[in-house]
């Protein structure tokens, strides 16, 4: 068979189905939501082909096939554990002139069922000869990419095209696959993305050729100037007419001045949206097995930055508070100077003894973890050589990890 | 013979991850805790579903009951989806259900999810973090026994604290708070089934909380980020530069 694929509309239209079991129960749901009016004639149904009858979904017969069963019938499916009577409904078929899937032999009837899968109104069939586990791993993976806007299926829908604007989108912690599908899908529309430093290159690899990447971190003017120039071009590009998107690791709002870049765009009249990613926070310690809250172990976690020094006259964090707490604590931007974090800590009270994990490049192939304790981690760390990016983990959720 | 740990984001299925909807979309079994996550449970079209949390009147099984149940199918070598809220390990039961598979020698995948201490606000037009406002988050699992937390250091510290799964608790830790030194005037918003259709906002403060009598899940954000809004293009008052 050499099979031609077509859409048929069912609706209101009859279809006899010729036995009840697992793969009638499999076909059954689509046909109905096909809007069919589907005979069913089996003698006995699982429960689930059942429970479609007692809905009304469907009428069941409850016989064997006679001869003279697809009469009126636009389409059948023989799907009995008999090759017999799958045969004799064949043969009705085929005399009637009405299209026949055989379930138990494809060239013995004269349809074949494609593996179907839905995406927003979209319906992709796939026909692989006689080879189903084909057509189903390639539909699987048509509507995987489909859902995660890897495949992107409006390009020039006019309802699809991104308005002008800026997204603010969490890429996570550092693995691709950690963005949101809808992340990734208004990444897949941009026409200039504006990317952080500890934004996943894996995703700016996918992009189209036509797509604008600035990288944030080589904006011009200096340090001191950085965030305002990343502001301006948002809005300068914004206000050309183009969607931008801006690719911040983690979360656009944890440590990452992402109310700044709104507040930036929302006075110079640019509409902006937020897409929420995994902050790193929470997510690197889950990837070596640690959890932040556990009942009964910790039943709060702080994020703290670590970019200033405790006693640093512009630190706004109040160590001592810290120090009190007994759940985890969790230290961004601190490793290298973890040291003085781990003696702030203990000079107010938390246990010399209290574990530490450390762990660099969270989520990636280079991932490393160091585990130690407030008093050892910084000759730990340093033995180790491990350098930023890095999450540093405090408290007793560390040893539940432990492998 | 894997079972994944999938964190499903706040609520709306473009809020899932990548990986966490591939794996939905291959899944022979999907165990879930919520009716309210059928949106999310429909990215695994082929699945057996199994829901394992409080349906109606119906109460949720025990924990040792759902983590029989992953293991014995974790056994069966299918694709397991265990889909857990937000993130698998922040206010979860995540950690004792990977305990307990890895325990059973069955191994555990975990994906992380968008956590509702972070989307839930940012839906609310809410940022966790403003540099000039709040150098910390605390987030404090609401349903865990929230009397074992050093209320008085969480005052002190001050920053974000973000309540997750606090209805019953709101009260107990506002007047905490309070206790500990934090101002009355502390802005507080109750954001009410955050990232769903019927999303709700109740803001007040510490003084004047709002009621934790809103539909779950409630996420509660205490600290000056609480009285943002940006969805609003900011109309609540604007940080001070510090």
């Amino acid at each position: 068979m050499k099979p031609y694929l077509v859409g048929l509309d069912l609706a209101g239209r009859r279809v006899v189905v010729v036995g009840a079991g697992t793969v009638a129960q499999r076909r059954l749901p689509r046909l109905i939501a096909a809007g069919a009016e589907v005979l069913l004639v089996a003698p006995k149904a699982t429960p689930a082909v059942e429970a479609m009858a007692t809905a009304g979904e469907l009428h069941w017969d409850v016989r064997g096939y006679a001869d003279g069963d697809l009469e009126d019938a636009w389409y059948a499916l023989a799907c009995t554990s008999d090759p017999v009577i799958n045969a004799a409904v064949a043969a009705e078929a085929q005399r009637r002139r009405v299209f026949c899937v055989r379930a138990d032999d494809a060239t013995g009837g004269s349809a074949v069922t494609a593996a179907t899968g839905d995406h927003e109104g979209l319906l992709i069939g796939v026909l692989a000869g006689r080879r189903p586990r084909r057509s189903a791993a390639v539909r699987d993976a048509l509507i995987d990419a489909l859902r995660t806007g890897v495949v992107d299926d409006a390009p020039d829908a006019e309802d699809h095209v991104p308005t002008p604007g800026v997204a603010l989108v969490g890429a996570g912690p550092g693995d691709p696959d950690l963005i949101t599908v809808r992340g990734r899908r208004l990444l897949a529309r941009a026409d200039v993305v504006l990317a952080d430093r500890l934004a996943p290159r894996e995703l700016l690899d996918e992009l189209g050729a036509h797509v604008t990447v600035i990288d944030a971190a080589k904006v011009p003017y200096g340090r001191a100037m950085a965030q305002e120039q990343i502001n301006a071009q948002l809005i300068e590009h914004a206000k050309a007419g183009r969607f931008v998107v801006r690719l911040k690791g983690g979360d656009p709002y944890v440590f990452g001045r992402g109310f700044e870049e709104v507040l930036a765009c929302t006075a110079a009249g640019v509409p902006v949206t937020v897409v929420p990613g995994i902050t790193s926070a929470i997510s690197v310690p889950a990837a070596v097995g640690i959890p932040v809250t556990h009942r009964a172990v910790a039943h709060e976690f702080v994020v703290v930055s670590g970019h200033v020094a405790p006693d640093d006259p512009t630190s706004l964090v109040d160590w001592p508070a810290l120090g009190r707490l007994r759940g985890t604590l969790v230290l961004l931007m601190a490793v290298e100077r973890i040291g003085v974090f781990a003696d702030a800590l203990v000079t107010h009270g938390r246990a010399p003894d209290t574990p530490v994990a450390v762990v660099a490049d969270g989520t990636l192939r280079s991932e490393r973890v160091v585990r130690s304790t407030l008093a050892e981690v910084a000759a730990a760390i340093a033995a180790e050589g491990i350098r930023p990016p890095a999450i540093v983990v405090i408290g007793p959720v560390v040893a539940l990890g432990a492998p | 013979m894997t079972v994944h740990l999938v964190g499903a984001g706040p609520g709306d299925p473009e809020l899932v991850t990548r990986r966490g909807a591939a794996l939905l979309a291959r899944a022979e079994h999907v165990v879930y805790d919520r009716p309210s996550m059928a949106e999310i449970v429909a990215l695994a079209p082929v699945a057996t579903r199994h829901c394992v949390g409080k349906q109606g009147a119906i109460p949720a099984p025990p924990q040792h009951e759902i983590n029989a149940l992953l293991v014995t199918l974790g056994r069966t070598g299918a694709c397991v989806v265990r889909l857990k809220a937000g993130d698998p390990f922040v206010v979860s039961r995540g950690g004792e259900e990977a305990v307990a598979l890895a325990h059973a020698g069955v191994e555990v995948d975990v994906v992380p999810g968008v956590s509702a201490a972070v989307a839930a606000p940012a839906a609310a037009g809410i940022p966790v973090m403003v540099r000039q406002l709040s150098r910390t988050l605390t987030v404090v699992a609401g349903n865990d026994d929230v009397d074992e937390v050093n209320w008085a250091a969480v005052a002190q510290l001050g920053g974000t604290v973000v309540l997750l799964t606090g209805r019953a608790a709101l009260r107990r830790v506002v007047a905490a708070l309070l206790t500990g030194g934090m101002p009355p005037d502390t802005p507080v918003a109750a954001i009410s089934a955050a990232n769903r259709p019927h999303q709700r906002t109740v803001r007040g403060t510490l003084a004047q909380p709002p009621s934790a009598r809103l539909p779950a899940p409630l996420t509660v954000v205490i600290g000056q980020v609480a009285a943002l809004d940006v969805t609003a293009g900011c109309a609540y008052p604007q940080p001070e530069p510090q």
